[in-house]
């Protein structure tokens, strides 16, 4: 068997089946903030990376690749709007 | 289907859910599960061992269909040092016959799939696809149903069962739970890592259908609080790594970073070689413990699962079984309440009595200040961790020093590192954790 191993989350992800749903279930609730330092010192930690940042720093949210696991949901109650996707929808998994 | 009314809307088709839906149904009740996933289990993570004791109540036969992958034979708790392991564990052949210690490992896409076949056979309903969003309430503001987000989705019952895990934004809506408190939250990653039958069986010494579960504490999260796991399944493996989400917070650590270098580690690296990976995925475990679980019931509304918080995170790691434990009891008291036509939460309270009283909240009671211990001595997974592993390999290397000799300097150098006080500060938390 060839080893085929993969470290970073874009790959990963990419092992997963999705079914993208048009409407975003996540949302940038307090569009005042700050959304590098969002970002950087508290949405590091989402597992799927859906939150990254762009050359003029603001937030983009890639929901489609979206875990559905809720962490953003804890450390960001305020700032983050979330919701469980469309019925169907999100990730599913084959193994789990 | 707003002109039907049923018994009992549950809402999610886990472990929790599926179980409240069999027991009701065997009782002749009109019950519908609303799941969000395309199927059930779809959406569902676990480590994982399944422990089947309920299930076996519910369903006697399961051992002759349900998809389980290997019987739990050996078990590995190991901690983990910077550079190695040190491990204990046990491994029995009396697993090996049923009720093979009502453990198995299981891939809970599968799994969750087939406990809602034997739900629906039955005779419960199970929609798929169904987000339920809201609650529907009569004049007089009482719950009369839910909201699910498709046509037809306002959906009438007298009761309704909440087994929608550890996100429950039900059980927070109408405030039976807080907000998760990232201190005792821990957000798990995992992947899937395919090898074949043989080698599973070769690497981890097992014969037949034996599985190992091997479990990582120390420096497993790359100093963070938290541990990593590995399980065998038929011809894949399972390994994941679960972190408090405040201490990878505080270590500004993303999961999969800490899963990297768990996978990385050189205890750990060999289990996994040449393997291909199958599946990453991510999933939160509610780690308050007793006092952190939610309100378990108001008028017309019963919590159950992980929703509720009832996971045993200590060295047993158990939820799937409190999970199914507390659907049965939700149930139960359910059709009770349902002979008294009175389902108000004063009839419904039976519930925590019930659950006070098994294993669930008895369990939970007894390791309490697990979370609470670990969180105040991070030394558990980075000092006292490396602290070993440079006494117990200095001790092991022969080098012409007298024992004894030896035995006072790593003595005096351990003092050094780490008061008496401490020593015996950590001792204790440790108790926390194991008894
Ligand atoms: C990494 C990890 C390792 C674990 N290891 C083990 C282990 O080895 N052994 C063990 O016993 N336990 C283990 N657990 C814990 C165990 O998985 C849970 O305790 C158990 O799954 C809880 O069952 P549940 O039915 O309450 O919730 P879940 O299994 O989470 O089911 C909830 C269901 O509700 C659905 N749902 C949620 N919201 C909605 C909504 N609004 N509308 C419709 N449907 C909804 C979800 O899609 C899901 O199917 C582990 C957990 C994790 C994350
Ligand atoms: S729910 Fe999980 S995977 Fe999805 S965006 Fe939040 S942290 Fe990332």
């Amino acid at each position: 068997m060839t080893a085929r191993i993969f470290t970073g989350i874009e790959d990963k992800l990419g092992l997963d089946k999705f079914k993208a749903f048009h409407k975003p279930h996540l949302t940038l609730e307090k569009k005042d903030v700050d959304q590098k330092k969002l970002v950087e010192e508290k949405l590091f930690i989402c597992p799927a990376k859906v939150y990254t940042l762009n050359d003029k720093n603001e937030m983009v949210i890639s929901f489609e690749n979206c875990l559905e696991c809720g962490t953003c949901r804890v450390v960001c109650p305020e700032e983050i709007g979330w919701e469980y996707p469309m019925g169907g929808h999100g990730v599913t998994y084959r193994f789990g | 289907m707003s002109e039907d009314k049923f018994d009992v809307i549950i809402v999610g088709g886990g472990p929790a859910g599926l179980a409240a839906a069999f027991v009701l149904a065997k009782a002749g009740k009109q019950v519908i599960v609303l799941e969000r996933g395309e199927y059930c289990g779809s959406k569902n993570v676990f480590g994982g061992i399944l422990f089947t004791g309920i299930l076996e109540k519910l369903i006697p036969d399961y051992l002759k269909d349900a998809p389980l992958e290997r019987n739990v034979t050996r078990r590995g708790f190991s901690l983990l040092t910077p550079t190695g392991e040190l491990g204990g564990g046990f491994k029995f052949d009396k697993f090996n016959t049923a009720p093979f210690n009502n453990s198995f490992t299981t891939l809970r896409a599968k799994f969750d799939n087939w406990f809602a076949g034997k739900a629906e056979e039955a005779g419960a309903m199970i929609i798929t696809g169904a987000t339920v969003d809201d609650f529907l309430y009569d004049t007089d503001g009482k719950i009369k149903g839910v909201k699910a987000r498709m046509d037809d989705g306002d959906i009438l019952g007298d009761v309704v069962i909440l087994a929608d895990g550890v996100n429950s934004l039900l059980a927070k809506k109408i405030k039976l739970h807080k907000e998760l408190d990232p201190k005792y939250t821990i957000v798990a990653v995992k992947e899937i890592i395919q090898l074949t039958e043989e080698k599973v069986a070769d690497r981890f010494h097992l014969n037949g259908n034996e599985g190992a579960a091997l479990e990582y504490f120390g420096c497993a999260a790359k100093g963070a609080v938290g541990a990593g796991f590995v399980y065998t399944n038929k011809d894949t493996i399972s390994i994941g790594l679960g972190a408090s989400i405040k201490s990878l917070m505080e270590h500004k650590l993303n999961p999969n970073d800490a899963l990297e270098y768990f996978k990385n580690h050189p205890a750990i690296a060999p289990l996994i070689r040449g393997g291909e990976q199958r599946e990453y995925s991510a999933h939160l475990i509610p780690d308050g413990g007793y006092d952190h679980i939610s309100k378990l019931f108001t008028d017309n509304v019963l919590v159950a699962g992980d929703a509720a918080g009832f996971v045993n995170n200590t060295l047993f790691h158990e939820g799937t079984n409190l999970a199914m434990q507390s659907g049965v009891s939700a149930a139960e008291t359910v059709i009770e309440a349902g002979t008294r036509k009175d389902f108000s939460a004063a009839s419904l309270s039976v519930y925590k009595t019930k659950l006070e009283e098994s294993f669930v909240l008895r369990d939970l009671k007894q390791f309490r200040k697990t979370t609470d211990a670990l969180d105040a001595n991070p030394q558990l997974f980075e000092k006292y961790p490396k602290m070993l592993e440079e006494l117990v390999s200095e001790l092991f290397t022969p080098d012409g020093e007298p024992k004894w000799d030896k035995e006072m300097k790593l003595m005096g150098k351990l003092l050094k590192q780490e008061s008496p006080w401490g020593l015996i500060k950590t001792a204790l938390a440790m108790r926390r954790v194991i008894i």
